[in-house]
């Protein structure tokens, strides 16, 4: 181990084929298994949204992210499955079986558009910054070339968030009542996303799987989005938050951090019912991946 | 300055504009190099019309990439009006997308292209891949793997 250890030190990288650790191959997976996940479950939700959606401009925009959402987890399902820790069908086994984790936003349900709104805007850019942190420096090849064309795309998507955010700052009362509704129930969950603090012996860290450490990503969130919703009339629904002129950052206060754990022992609000739900349009769907295997066998080459 | 010249010049202030204009999911590869422009035209007054034509017609980026091109156009000096529409013809297909723009992909993005019928090889190792499944992200692009090194791929294709 400590030889590989210096070897990711000096900037090495891992390719699939290579002899690594159990250790790291474990860890790598798992983080790569989780990130399937979520994507596979906010897909779902996305799609849920397709025909509730106002206006065929935004429509189009839902469509565009719950397509790049199931693609972003098609591709981490192959890269997750060529570590050899589990197959592709394993993995769903035990997501549907609520033995594997997801990330903690995919706990809620969103109630209102003003909800998917919320989640383009505040979730996605968490989720995004999380990314970036690893593209950065990611010990895993094949996973680190996979995350280039994810968090393009998600940069997309944080376009089409800001766009929906603005016409809805610009509407009517209701609208923007709606919209403030929305944030109260996103924010707390959209800041839970980064983790708690990142622990001294933090193996991912160590690994150079994680770039940065889960408290830094959390406050560069805060930075950018307590002063633009301000900015847009929008209050933040944290009782403590506080700007502290020394430093000239935004502080939210203690953070709660038990219903991130809830959500990750899949005991969130939402958690039953969401697995429920993929287990059931997994079956459901059945009948159409049985179709395309006799149809692509048919096919002359 | 003849007027002929500033004419010509003016046309290649405006391709250069519609040029600077990247696809959204490909940061760093122009909408030119992939294929995306048709025509230009220019009215003596300083109209002007950029046809466009989409990758598919339910591209839902469409509406973003038709307001950065107008943007960019409206800048130029001399440009007094900016119009751009989506062509119905000619129809997309990936033969269009420069090597340029097939070797920023492959460098960049892991991203093949898929010409034609045969196998789009590996952007890492050069080796042939074969496609996965009947699934993929969206209707351009499939998923493909490197029956060599092992690499996942995606595709782009018509």
């Amino acid at each position: 181990m400590d030889a590989f250890e210096t070897f990711l030190d000096g900037g090495g990288i891992v390719e699939a084929d290579d002899d690594m650790p159990d250790d790291y191959r474990r860890a790598v997976f798992a983080f790569i298994e989780m990130h399937a996940n979520s994507e596979l479950m906010g897909g779902l939700t996305e799609r849920d949204w397709i025909p509730k959606t106002p206006g065929l401009r935004h429509k189009m925009s839902v469509l565009a992210k719950t397509q790049d959402e199931i693609g972003h987890g098609h591709l981490l399902y192959m890269v997750a499955a060529a570590m050899g820790v589990k197959t592709r069908p394993q993995m769903l086994e035990d997501l549907f079986a609520g033995k594997s984790r997801f990330h903690n936003v995919f706990h809620y349900q969103a109630v209102t558009w003003g909800d998917q709104v919320a989640i383009a805007f505040l979730v996605d850019a968490a989720a995004l910054a999380s990314q970036q942190a690893v593209f950065k420096n990611c010990s895993y090849g094949p996973y680190r070339r996979i995350l280039k064309r994810i968090i393009s795309e998600e940069g997309f998507h944080m376009r089409l968030g800001e766009d929906r955010m603005m016409r809805i700052a610009e509407g009517t009362d209701v609208q923007r009542q709606l919209f403030q509704d929305s944030i109260d129930r996103w924010f707390w969950p959209a800041l839970q996303l980064f983790g708690p603090d990142s622990k001294p012996d933090d193996k991912l860290l160590r690994w150079h799987i994680k770039s940065e450490r889960n408290e830094v990503l959390r406050d560069r969130w805060v930075q950018k989005f307590v002063p633009m919703l301000h900015s847009y009339g929008f209050t933040i629904p944290a009782d403590d938050l506080f700007y502290d002129e020394a430093t000239n950052q935004w502080d939210v206060g203690p953070i709660d951090w038990e219903p991130l754990k809830k959500t990750l022992a899949q005991g969130g609000p939402d958690s039953a019912r969401r697995i429920t739900e993929a287990s059931n349009n997994w079956n459901r769907t059945a009948w159409v991946r049985e179709a395309l295997e006799q149809a692509s066998a048919t096919v002359p080459a | 300055m003849t007027g002929i010249d500033l004419a010509e010049s003016l046309d290649v202030q405006v391709h250069a504009a519609v040029r600077s204009i990247d696809d959204p999911e490909y940061p760093g590869v122009s909408i030119v190099e992939l294929g995306l422009l048709e025509t230009v035209d220019i009215s003596a007054n300083g109209r002007v019309t950029v046809g466009l034509i989409p990758t598919f017609s339910g591209c839902p980026a469409l509406s973003m990439i038709a307001a950065d091109v107008k943007a960019a156009v409206a800048k130029v000096v001399g440009v007094d009006a900016v119009e751009v529409h989506w062509l119905r013809a000619p129809v997309w297909t990936a033969n269009r997308i420069s090597g340029e723009a097939r070797t920023a992909l492959a460098d960049r993005f892991t991203v093949a292209v898929q010409l034609g019928k045969s196998a789009p090889t590996c952007p890492l190792c050069g080796s042939a891949t074969t496609e996965q499944s009947m699934f993929g992200p969206s209707r351009c692009r499939s998923v493909n793997t490197c029956s060599t090194c092992g690499e996942t791929v995606e595709v782009m294709r018509a």
